[in-house]
Order: C-alpha cells, then structure tokens, then sequence
C-alpha cells in the first residue's frame, strides 16, 4: 500500500517535472504554441475565410442570406471602373514613392552618417517621422498643402510662384499624396541605409584615398556596391507596405477629387465598412493578397540569398 | 586628405560647414512638420486666417489645448489608445519571448520554415484581413472592443518582436543557463531569471515597436470600433472636424497631445529602437 502510493507521488511528480523540464521536442511545442495558435487564429483562417466569402454573394445591406455566387464578385471586378482606377493609383503610388522614397532615404542616410559630434539630434530627426502615425502624417500634410493657409503655398508665394489649389485637381492632389508619403517613408529608408552605410569598413575609403580615387568615385565604387543587398531588401519591403497604403490618401483627399485619388485598399475599406458589401470586399481583397504575396516571394529569396552570402 | 576626410566614412561631404547645412537638412526634414503642429496648437484661429500667414504665434495662446479636450473626449481617445498598445505590448512579448527562445536555442528541423513564415507575416497586408476578421469579431461580438484590436495589433507585432529577440537571446552566453540549470533552475526558469533579464534590452527594445506599431495602426480601429467611447487616437482625431469647419488649430492641439508620449518614448531609448528597428528591421 505505501509503497503504491509513493510510486503515486513519483509518477506525479515525473509527469509534473516533465511539464516543467520538458525534453527539446516537448519544448519546442509548447514554446511555438502560442505563436502558432495566434497565426491560425487571425491568420490562416482569416485568410482561408476571405477566399471561401470572394466567391459568395454577401451584402449585409441586402438582407438577403449569404449565397454561392462562383466568379461573379470577380466578373464584377472586371467590369468596376472604380476597382481599375483604385488599382493602377496603387501601382503608380508604388511606382513614385518607392524610388522616391529610396533616393531621398539615401540623401538623408549619407547626410546622417558625417561625423557630428552631437549624434542624437540626427538620430532623432530620423525616428520622429517614422514614429509618426501615417494618419497623423495625412492630417499634417492635408494642411501643408492647404490652398489658403498652407505653408507650402506660402513658401511658394514667398519665392514669387503663384499658390494651387492642390486637392481640386486629380493630379496635384495625387502630387501631394506622393510628396508626403516619400517624406514619411524615407526616414525609415535612410535607418535602414544608414545602418548598411555603418557596417562599411572604414579601410577601403583609405585605400581609395591612397590610390587618389575621388569622393564621386569612391562613392560609386564602394558605397553602392556594398550597400546593394540593404537597398534591395528595403527596397521590397517598402515595395510591400506601399500596396497596402490607405492612411495617407484617407486623410488628406479621402480618395478625391471623385475616385480619383483612391487606392485599392481604400477601396476594399470602402466595400466592407461602408456598403457592407462583403462578398466584392474579399474578391478586392484576395487580388490584393496576390498581389502582396507575389513580392513577399521575392523578398523571401533575396533574404535567404543575402543569408547565404553572408 | 587625412583624419577629417577618413572620418567621413562613404560620405561625399566633409568638413565643418557642411556638417552644420547638413544637419540642418536632415533636422528641418524630420522635424518641421512636428514644430509647425506645435506652433499651430498656440495660434488663434485670427492669426490662423492671416495673410500672408504667420509663422511664429504672437499671442501664444493655451485655449486650443483647452478645446481639444472639452470638444471632444479626447482622454478617453488617449486612454484607449494607452491601453490597447499597451496590452498587446504586454501579449506580444510574452509570446514572442517564448517562441524567440525556442529559435535562438532549441535545435528545430524546421528552423528555416518557421523563420520564413513569420517573415512572411510580417509583410502580411493588414487591410486583406479587414473583411474575415470584421466578420470574425461581428460573430463573436468583439466589434467595439479593445480585443478587436488587441488580438490583431499582438499579430501585427509578432514577426518583428520575434526576430529581434532571437538576434538578442542567441547573443547569450549558454553556458550562464547551463550553469543556472545545474544549480536547480528548470528550461523555463532559466529562460524567465535568466534570459529575459539579460536580454532586457531587448525586450525594451521589441517592447517599444510593438507599442509603437499598435499607437499609430489606423485602418483597423477606424473598421472596428465605431462607439465614441472605445475610439483611439487616430480615428478620434477626424472627429473634430465639422461639415464644412476645420478648426486646425485645435486640431493641432490634439495631434500634438497625441505625438507627445510617443515622442517621449522615442527620446529615452532612441538608441535601442535604431538598433532594434536595424535588427528586425532589415530581416523583416
């Protein structure tokens, strides 16, 4: 009897310290779980959910239940002008900002790494527009931009142009759009570069000092070169966050004048939030999931390629 | 050609001045839209509506702050907005902490998968999981609480707190866990009086990105929560404009509250969020 009961014990006690010391495997599993349950949860199945939903006809508005509808959210697509425009804004938004935002990032980064004696001015003038909340950004730069009370039509004034009036026209206001997304973007480019810029060594700059090589050539000869892998992954990174963007334009044009502003994923806001139309939103949203995976593919190869090298 | 120009590492400037026009470039393009909200929030709506309009406030004025917080519940916003960064900070690090341990430590087959897929989530468009999580969270009558957001605000951090982590717990010594298992500690408690400790740097670090990114997310606080009382920041904000008025100036006022403790956040440990914004960063 007493010897069951303290064999009782010691199992207990084996199972209890086999959850508190677990072999690696066990481990491993519990370690991962909450991750991966978290990624199912708001990930996997969401995902699985929209696709299953692009093919249903489901508007809240409607009343009328959830219906099978095969490709007709798509076939709706093709036909949508909106759903065009919305798109082709998105690429041309990708298009500009993200060379855009590379060059200025790269000024600023080259421009930060000089030798100040006081580093934290610069540091921080790079972490504030990043920290900034893109919303926050639109708000700002809507009034920068404002036609009568704007700085940016003031400074204008003040070297003799005339002012415009930026969100009338679908080309000034799309101006404006870029213009404030290359300034919030480049900063986290330029911490990016300046990062890669660092890791430089200093040694090949003497080297080419010797050999009498100019700071252009120098530049061209070293710096880019060695910063080529940095500026391809930031580069597909930045590529990745501009087809999602919403906060910006929503806050300074709300997609204005007309449509002519919007971008896809105003668009698929637009859908789910304000019409309720569900079944189109997941059709818009499964083509922009595409979309994005598409370049995540290619992001995921150039880090895995970047790996190897080094 | 000697110590000043070797010092300019890959820089094509050198010397004093230029230093000072480039520090000048590089403060004005980060910082002026920040310090023209803050001169705005001062003005009156009279100097607002000026021609030509006026740079510097000539009767500073606190009246804006005052009406941005009686014209709209602008604590509530902030108290939103605190708690919901705040709580999916919380939830973020610890579940990143242990899957971070599990890929810095433990000899995974799958190592390389794992890291590929949190990758790959962290450059996830947030705006494809609008449609299912908003059908996700009507069924489950979350819509118009701070777990509608919680919950994709702790996945919107993962990926990037994870990695930065890994990087930071492989960056310590095996043998200081080794050493505190020998003495008694079980693999949890060496991971929690160990690890964690040694790594508080880096959990600061992975700490101050996830707040940071659950602060500033817009699209989805906008889609879910449309009750005044459980807005945050960024969506309480549009509120103060009227049909047709747009009172800037306390609007200004407002963003300006609403940049502060981030702003604060981001002075005390700027050298960390360049480090880990570098780390995990430039991997995902």
């Amino acid at each position: 009897m007493v010897k069951n009961a303290a064999a009782r014990v010691d199992t207990r006690r084996a199972t209890l310290s086999r959850w508190l010391d677990p072999d690696e495997t066990t481990l491993a599993i519990l370690l991962l779980a909450p991750t991966a349950i978290l990624l199912s949860v708001m990930i996997v199945y969401p995902v699985g959910r929209l696709i299953y939903t692009s093919f249903l006809d489901l508007s809240l508005t409607s009343g009328l239940p959830s219906r099978f509808s095969g490709l007709a959210n798509y076939q709706q697509m093709l036909d949508d002008p909106v759903f065009w425009q919305a798109t082709w804004n998105t690429i041309l938004i990708t298009l500009i900002t993200v060379p855009g935002s590379l060059l200025v990032g790269l000024g600023l980064a080259l421009l930060a790494n000089l030798p100040f004696q006081m580093k934290w001015p610069m540091r921080l003038s790079l972490l504030i527009p990043w920290a900034l909340p893109l919303s926050f950004a639109g708000l700002i730069f809507a009034w920068f931009f404002h036609s009568e009370y704007g700085v940016v039509n003031d400074m204008l004034n003040r070297i003799g142009l005339p002012g415009v009036i930026w969100f009338n026209s679908p080309r000034l206001a799309f101006t404006a759009i870029c213009l404030t997304i290359i300034w919030k973007a480049s900063s986290f480019m330029a911490m990016i570069i300046l990062a890669g810029l660092q890791t430089i060594p200093r040694s090949l700059y003497e080297a080419a000092d010797v050999d009498g090589a100019g700071r252009v050539r120098q530049f061209f000869e070293i710096t880019l070169p060695l910063l080529k892998p940095t500026i391809v992954v930031a580069l597909i990174f930045r590529t990745i966050t501009s087809l999602q963007t919403f906060d910006i334009p929503y806050m300074m044009t709300g997609g204005g004048p007309g449509t002519s502003t919007a971008t896809l994923a105003m668009y698929i806001h637009q859908n789910t939030v304000s019409f309720l139309d569900l079944g189109y939103g997941s059709a818009l949203a499964v083509v922009m999931f595409g979309l994005s995976m598409c370049v995540t593919a290619l992001y995921l190869r150039m880090i895995r390629g970047s790996e190897t090298v080094s | 050609m000697s110590a000043s120009v070797s010092s300019g590492t890959g820089s094509l400037l050198s010397g004093k001045p230029l230093r000072v026009i480039a520090a000048l470039i590089l403060v004005v393009n980060g910082l002026f839209p920040a310090l023209w909200i803050l001169l705005t929030s001062f003005k009156t709506e009279a100097e607002l509506t000026a021609k030509p309009i006026t740079w510097l406030p000539h009767a500073a004025t606190l009246r804006n702050y005052h009406q941005a917080f009686s014209d709209q519940p602008l604590l509530t916003f902030l108290f939103n907005s605190f708690m919901v960064a705040l709580l999916s900070t919380a939830l973020t690090l610890l579940v990143s902490v242990l899957a971070a341990y599990a890929l810095a430590r433990l000899n995974l087959r799958f190592r390389g998968l794992i890291m590929s897929v949190i990758i790959a989530v962290s450059t996830f468009p947030l705006v494809t999981l609008l449609v299912p999580l908003f059908e996700t969270m009507r069924a489950l009558n979350l819509l118009n609480s701070w777990t509608a957001l919680i919950l994709p605000y702790t996945v919107l951090s993962l990926p990037v707190c994870t990695l930065v982590l890994t990087s930071f717990f492989e960056a310590i010594p095996r043998d200081l866990e080794n050493a505190a298992m020998i003495d008694g500690c079980t693999r949890f408690g060496a991971l929690f009086k160990v690890v964690v400790p040694l790594s508080a740097p880096g959990v600061f670090t992975a700490g101050i990105l996830a707040f940071v990114n659950s602060w500033d997310e817009f699209l989805l606080a906008l889609s879910f929560n449309s009750n005044p009382g459980l807005r945050t920041l960024p969506v309480g904000i549009q509120l103060y404009q009227g049909e047709f008025a747009f009172p800037w100036p306390i609007i200004s006022a407002a963003l300006v509250v609403g940049i502060v403790p981030v702003a604060i956040l981001i002075v005390i440990f700027q050298e960390r969020v360049v480090s880990g914004l570098t780390a995990g960063g430039l991997k995902g």
